[in-house]
């Protein structure tokens, strides 16, 4: 009996542990309400993600791109007719891909997640904000001391998405209170081990066009030009199939 | 002149004003150089019945005032491109009438950028068939240093972008585009305070040079003035060929921009627009006195705010009309449709397609511009969903342009690495490879007043722009759908 039951957890945790890596096209499920992105990985349909809004923790799949997907399969109840994976990355890669372009009506008995908003005009009341309210911005008090902050990046993307520009801004904001002597920005460009083996890596260039765009940003927040140093990872790390996603790195450390 | 046009604004009644607007496109053009007073408040006969405007400031003199007065050697001034009939801006209708009465001569014509290309024989119509038919005028941009792309010339209509003199390949190389001109009304709406980043570039918005507060980029068709003031001063020295402008000939213009508000006024079937009672959008007063910057895409204080007391209907042509106008708003706001391949709205994390409705991409109350900066590609432009002719075999107008995006490049979202287009709009500016197409959205008020609609002018009229619309979301709007369509926008 006790032998059984180590076995049923040790299958248990295995299986709550599985990750998957790959890449594939979504395909959109209409639902009553806001539409599912899914992915079909050998025979299997995933849950990806909701339409929310840009506040959004997640941001969808798009048509017209294969997506990266990075994620842990959980063994809760399918979602919108899907597996779903939590966490989950997902990355939109940049090239276009006509293949990509399959949206599915509707189906009875399959219903999209609970969301902030519906597929209209946002319903909130007024005076209510759409969102969990945002943690009010703290001016940052001494003392100071060395602190650092990481943006992570959809795979060979240097776009800074809402939630991101917030994080550089918090780290301009510090840099700024604690007038600090050195930022220093490194920039890593990442790689992924897919699922089936193959290693995925980032372009040439992004570690660069990352760099150049957090610093280009933290200056126009008006931390010290002089104080912002820059390194550039060009290397890729040897990918493990599990923190791939944190490869696709900006740190930003000030130090008063 | 003054005579003419001020007793025929405000002197005539209702119904002699629109029948005035039946026998003459123009009763109204304000030539460069005319002296007068603007009144405060005029109204001046439209398609479907008035326009409205108002100057919160009160009367202005015209003699002399620099927006009405040229400031270089063609004899355009401010008031040549942004006529107060046409909504701030001019029809191409008003163009080819001022063209029959001139004989081509007005300074609207001048052959810097209201010809097709300043070498061709100014004197013949069509050299200037692109304003006469689209009301556009020639915007000409060097390609950007750090452009992302090359762009080569794959037809050129109209022969500037293969001039040797004035194309892409000459002394100083520059893209001749065609733009229809902003309206410059309701400016409030479009010039207000913006948040130091853009969420649709993830980086700085651009910033005032006097000042180094940032600005909307919400105001020209590819964002690429800050500024009311270093618009009119670029203005004044390329529309007008001005030597110099003085800072107190362009504080004065802005001061004059920055008071005028112009919307529908009057319906040939609803009646009065802003009477007691009717929505509280209508009408120039309500865009003088609404507060600018509210976010309209939800459900309790909505984009053009509450039709709800039009909704009822009746039995007369006038509460019909009113009910179509009402069920046109609820379309615009609640009618969900698939809005997918839009750069810079899909494209920013919301996901492609989107289920959502027109209000979520023109959500700025009274105005329906985006909050944000708001260039986007939703297809006017760019192959294959322009609104020029699909075949080869059809004659195009515009020039076609093959960009070719580097291969460090983030290419367009949509299109990728090979876009053809006629207008690159905000790439031209930007350099960036992902803008090609994107081009700035344009207020809905006083539409009536100042057709054709889309940048390029390729909606003759509002059904035109309602039919792109449909088959661009493949929408399926029904005929009476599109009717309610059409009977709202033109009541703004």
């Amino acid at each position: 009996m006790r032998i059984k039951v180590l076995a049923v957890l040790l299958l248990a945790q295995t299986a709550a542990a599985q990750q998957l890596s790959f890449v594939t096209c979504p395909v959109v499920r209409d639902t009553k309400t806001v539409p599912c992105f899914l992915a079909e990985y050998e025979g299997e349909t995933y849950y990806l993600a909701v339409q929310q809004d840009i506040s959004a923790d997640q941001y969808p799949p798009q048509l017209l791109h294969e997506v990266l997907v990075e994620g842990t399969v959980d063994k809760g109840p399918r979602v919108c007719g899907g597996i779903p994976l939590k966490p989950v990355k997902l990355s939109v890669l940049p090239e276009v891909n006509q293949a990509c372009n399959t949206i599915l009506p509707a189906e009875p008995g399959i219903e999209a997640p609970p969301t902030r908003r519906p597929a209209g005009p946002s319903t909130r009341q007024p005076g209510a904000p759409a969102a969990p309210p945002p943690a009010p911005p703290v001016r940052p008090t001494p003392p100071f001391s060395e602190r650092e902050w990481k943006v992570l990046y959809d795979f060979d993307s240097a776009f800074l998405f809402s939630k991101d520009t917030r994080t550089v801004n918090q780290a301009a904001d510090y840099a700024i209170a604690a007038k600090a002597k050195r930022i220093e920005i490194v920039a890593h460009r990442g790689a992924t081990l897919l699922s089936n083996g193959k290693i995925f890596v980032e372009g040439e260039k992004i570690a660069a066009q990352r760099a150049d765009r957090v610093a280009a940003l933290l200056k126009g927040l008006g931390a010290d030009p002089t104080s912002v140093n820059v390194r550039v990872v060009s290397a890729p790390p040897q990918p493990d199939g599990k923190n791939d996603p944190e490869s696709r790195l900006v740190s930003i450390r000030v130090s008063p | 002149m003054k005579a003419v046009w001020v007793s025929a604004v405000a002197v005539l009644a209702a119904s002699a004003v629109l029948a005035l607007a039946q026998q003459t496109a123009s009763p109204a053009w304000i030539s460069a150089g005319t002296t007068g007073v603007l009144p405060a408040q005029a109204e001046f006969p439209t398609s479907t019945g008035r326009l409205g405007l108002l100057l919160s400031g009160g009367p202005v003199d015209m003699k002399g005032h620099p927006f009405f007065t040229p400031l270089g050697k063609n004899g355009r001034a401010c008031v040549t491109c942004h006529q107060p009939a046409y909504g701030m801006s001019f029809s191409a209708e008003a163009a080819r009438d001022l063209w029959k009465r001139t004989g081509g001569k007005d300074p609207l014509f001048a052959a810097v950028d209201g010809s097709n290309c300043p070498n061709l024989p100014q004197d013949q119509e069509k050299s200037h068939s692109l304003l006469l038919q689209r009301g556009l005028i020639r915007v000409f941009l060097p390609v950007p240093k750090n452009a992302e792309f090359t762009i080569n010339i794959v037809s050129d209509p109209t022969g500037c972008n293969t001039s040797s003199t004035y194309g892409v390949n000459s002394p100083t190389p520059t893209v001749s585009v065609y733009r229809r001109p902003r309206m410059a009304a309701n400016l409030k709406y479009v010039t207000g305070p913006a948040p130091r980043i853009v969420l649709k570039l993830g980086a700085l918005a651009d910033t005032d040079p006097a000042t180094g507060r940032p600005v909307g980029m919400n105001f020209m068709a590819d964002a690429r003035e800050a500024t009311l003031l270093t618009q009119a001063r670029s203005a004044a020295m390329g529309h007008g060929e001005a030597e110099g402008v003085t800072d107190e000939q362009l504080q004065r213009i802005v001061e004059f921009e920055n008071q005028v508000y112009v919307a529908q006024i009057f319906d040939g079937s609803v009646g009065s627009l802003a009477e007691p009672g009717a929505p509280a959008t209508l009408g120039p007063a309500a865009m003088a006195a609404h507060r600018p910057g509210v976010l309209g895409d939800n459900d309790y204080d909505s984009v053009f705010l509450s039709f709800e007391s039009w909704k009822k209907g009746g039995a007369s042509t006038q509460e019909q009309f009113r009910a179509s106008v009402a069920r046109g708003a609820d379309i615009f706001m609640f009618r969900q449709f698939w809005l997918r391949d839009v750069t810079h709205i899909n494209s920013i994390g919301l996901g492609n397609p989107l289920k959502r409705t027109c209000a979520t991409c023109h959500n700025h109350q009274m105005t329906g511009q985006d909050l944000s900066a708001g260039f986007v590609d939703l297809g006017t432009t760019n192959y294959p969903r322009w609104t020029e002719p699909p075949l080869y075999s059809d004659a195009r107008d515009l020039p076609v342009f093959k960009i070719t995006c580097k291969p460090d490049a983030q290419p367009h979202p949509y299109l990728g690495r090979v876009i053809y287009t006629s207008d690159p709009g905000r790439a031209l500016i930007s350099g960036r490879c992902a803008d090609v197409g994107s081009i700035v959205m344009q207020q809905f008020r006083g539409l009536s007043a100042r057709a054709p609609y889309f940048s390029n002018g390729s909606a003759k009229n509002l059904r035109e722009l309602v039919d792109y619309y449909d088959r661009r979301f493949d929408m399926k709007l029904s005929e009476t759908e599109k009717q309610d369509l059409i009977n709202f926008l033109g009541v703004l």
